[in-house]
């Protein structure tokens, strides 16, 4: 195929859609629209001889021969021209969105390592599975209601071509506002949601939600009753997490503060530092407060045991995971790599790395300094509190905005695990609510601090025309907003959830005995030892520690 | 004592609310705000106490 007259002939194509552009005469535009079929109908591409003889170059493959034509005898057309172009948009974003989803299903074994390795080795089976079984406990719960609730009125993602039957929002008419509640399309994905586009955004959507009822299995670990796990975690994934996502993500109420009540671009949170993590650290503060801290843990005068975690490899192994899933956390929530300013996508991934290492620096320098040694399980959680507080902002912060945001998280992840453990007296094995609920409180908050004006996906957000804008570049108003969502977060979500939770320990009780506990959970709750062959001894401190194989 | 303070905690936020909707002044909004966080913040305190009170090594395990 000479190459210069397919070069030549798209030039004329092009020529004739910029021609078009302009205005002109029915007659002249008649003759446009022909000049441009012929055009088109003129364009070859390669001869089946040639593609026989195979493209070792590439310079063959993925020509005109390979656009899709509606009436291959009639040849060419530009409508065929234009929905080839639709469909790769579409494509593009589908496969970037679901790779970015596989990632983020794989911060699921992160976790697993992560908090298995800071609970004894008695108890490494029970939980290890409860980070196995709540991916499918809470995928059922999503795909029976929780997905309808969050994202069932949220039609209008163009990135994945439009989400049409999610069109139905409850709403609630007070002070001359319309307040969205909940979504009421999707339930079971039947009826309209068979849909191509929203199954893309189920399966996104739906790891985010495992996410989050992952956060919960840390902070109860080493006492939690397996079957009010189960419970707890269907809740979560069915009522308090769509909720409060569809209020961020679904069209809510949060979203529509810049529309309705001139708050910057509403509640804004980009990939989750508060719909994920925040929504996933209360809960767990909840659980742990209810389950109460685990026998050793504190002695009769109120002063805090270290109880060490069985395992460091895990732990920096399940962070190191966790940090590479979080490429699908964030730069994967533009749902799209093509068109809307998806092309941001690099920068929200350069943000996220930043953090997260900066994230570690901090927690690592913070513990040296006051305790003398670089703290490996601290570092990690230093990391994975980088990361959890850059998810909200990472799509509207500069490198330098980032930095800061990770840093600070560092540190203040360890002031929160200090205050909860020392203070409030509240067990948490790995430190999940600092990590999740302190620091996704705080990402939350950076949005509104640091958001620096000069991301634009598409033009506007939530429905505000402009970029989103924190109060350290001149909006107060977007500041604002997050701290309503902050307060709407400790306020109902937490509620929601303590409530949800007493009524399980009222019914079903949440905790196993004192008998269980001291034992390890790994027999009397799932009949099975994590580590079989080994000898696990109990001290008097209620601590375990392997001493044969 | 629980009843109290949860209902602290949500009251913080209706305080919030308050603030959103009675006023189109930004400083009362953040006020009414950082009023609220801060009474949900101590109902949790107060939750969470109710529940030290009741905790194992406080009962004498």
């Amino acid at each position: 195929m000479p190459t210069h007259r397919k070069s030549l002939a798209i030039a004329f194509a092009v020529l004739g859609l910029v021609a078009l552009a302009t205005p002109m005469r029915a007659e002249d535009e008649a003759a446009g629209t022909a000049t441009i079929a012929a055009s088109l109908k003129a364009i070859s591409g390669p001869s089946t001889d040639d593609l026989t003889k195979g493209d070792p170059g590439g310079t063959l493959t993925g020509t005109v021969n390979d656009i899709v034509m509606a009436d291959p005898k009639a040849g060419l057309t530009l409508a065929d021209l234009a929905n080839q172009i639709g469909q790769n948009r579409v494509a593009v974003n589908f496969v970037w969105t679901l790779v970015a989803g596989f990632l983020v299903m794989f911060m699921q074994a992160g976790f697993a390592l992560v908090e298995t390795g800071l609970c004894r080795a008695k108890n490494a089976n029970h939980t290890m599975m409860m980070n196995f079984m709540v991916y499918g406990f809470g995928l059922f719960a999503y795909w029976v209601m929780g997905f309808a609730i969050q994202q069932g009125g949220s039609a209008g993602i163009s990135n994945l071509g439009g989400m049409n039957p999610l069109n139905n929002e409850w709403k609630l008419s007070l002070f001359g506002k319309d307040w969205g509640l909940f979504g009421t399309k999707g339930f079971f994905l039947s009826g309209e949601s068979y849909d191509v586009g929203v199954m893309v955004l189920f399966l996104f959507q739906m790891v985010f939600m495992d996410t989050a009822t992952t956060i919960v299995t840390g902070a109860a670990a080493e006492r939690w009753k397996f079957v009010a796990f189960a419970i707890s975690t269907f809740f979560l994934g069915a009522i308090t997490y769509p909720l409060f996502g569809n209020w961020a993500w679904g069209g809510g109420w949060l979203s529509q503060l810049g529309v309705n009540f001139k708050l910057g671009h509403g509640y804004c949170d980009f990939a989750g530092s508060g719909v994920v993590h925040a929504v996933g650290g209360l809960t767990a503060l909840a659980v742990a407060m209810i389950v109460g801290p685990r026998i050793g843990k504190y002695n009769r005068d109120g002063s805090p045991n270290a109880i060490p975690g069985h395992d460091i490899t895990m732990v920096l192994l399940g962070c190191f995971i966790l940090a590479f899933g979080w490429f699908g956390f964030n730069p994967g929530s533009t749902l799209g790599a093509s068109g809307n300013g998806s092309l941001r996508i690099g920068s929200i991934a350069v943000n996220t790395m930043l953090a997260g290492c900066t994230g570690s620096f901090g927690a690592l320098l913070y513990m040296w300094i006051r305790f003398g040694k670089p703290d490996a399980s601290m570092s990690g959680n230093g990391l994975l509190a980088g990361l959890v507080a850059i998810t909200a902002p990472s799509g509207f912060v500069n490198t330098v905005g980032a930095v800061i945001i990770g840093f600070s998280a560092g540190v203040l992840v360890c002031l929160s695990v200090e205050f909860f453990e020392r203070v409030l007296k509240i067990d948490d094995p790995v430190g999940a609510t600092s990590v999740h609920g302190t620091c996704g409180l705080w990402g939350v908050l950076c949005v509104g601090l640091f958001a620096d004006g000069r991301s634009n996906y598409g033009g506007s957000w939530n429905g505000v025309d402009g970029a989103v804008t924190g109060l350290f570049y001149g909006d107060p108003g977007q500041f604002v907003a997050q701290l309503i969502g902050v307060c709407t977060l400790v306020g109902v979500i937490f509620t929601l959830s303590y409530v949800f939770n007493a009524i399980v320990e009222y019914f079903v009780g949440q905790r196993v005995s004192a008998e269980v506990e001291l034992e390890g959970l790994d027999l009397p709750e799932m009949g099975a030892l994590g580590y079989p062959e080994f000898q696990l001894v109990t001290s008097s401190g209620g601590r375990s520690v392997n001493v044969g194989g | 004592m629980k009843i109290v303070a949860l209902g602290m905690i949500v009251g913080g936020w209706m305080v919030t609310m308050g603030g959103l909707v009675g006023s189109e002044a930004i400083v009362v909004r953040l006020a009414a705000a950082v009023a609220g966080l801060g009474t949900s913040l101590a109902g949790i305190a107060t939750l969470n106490s109710t529940h030290i009170t009741q905790a194992i090594w406080n009962r004498g395990h």
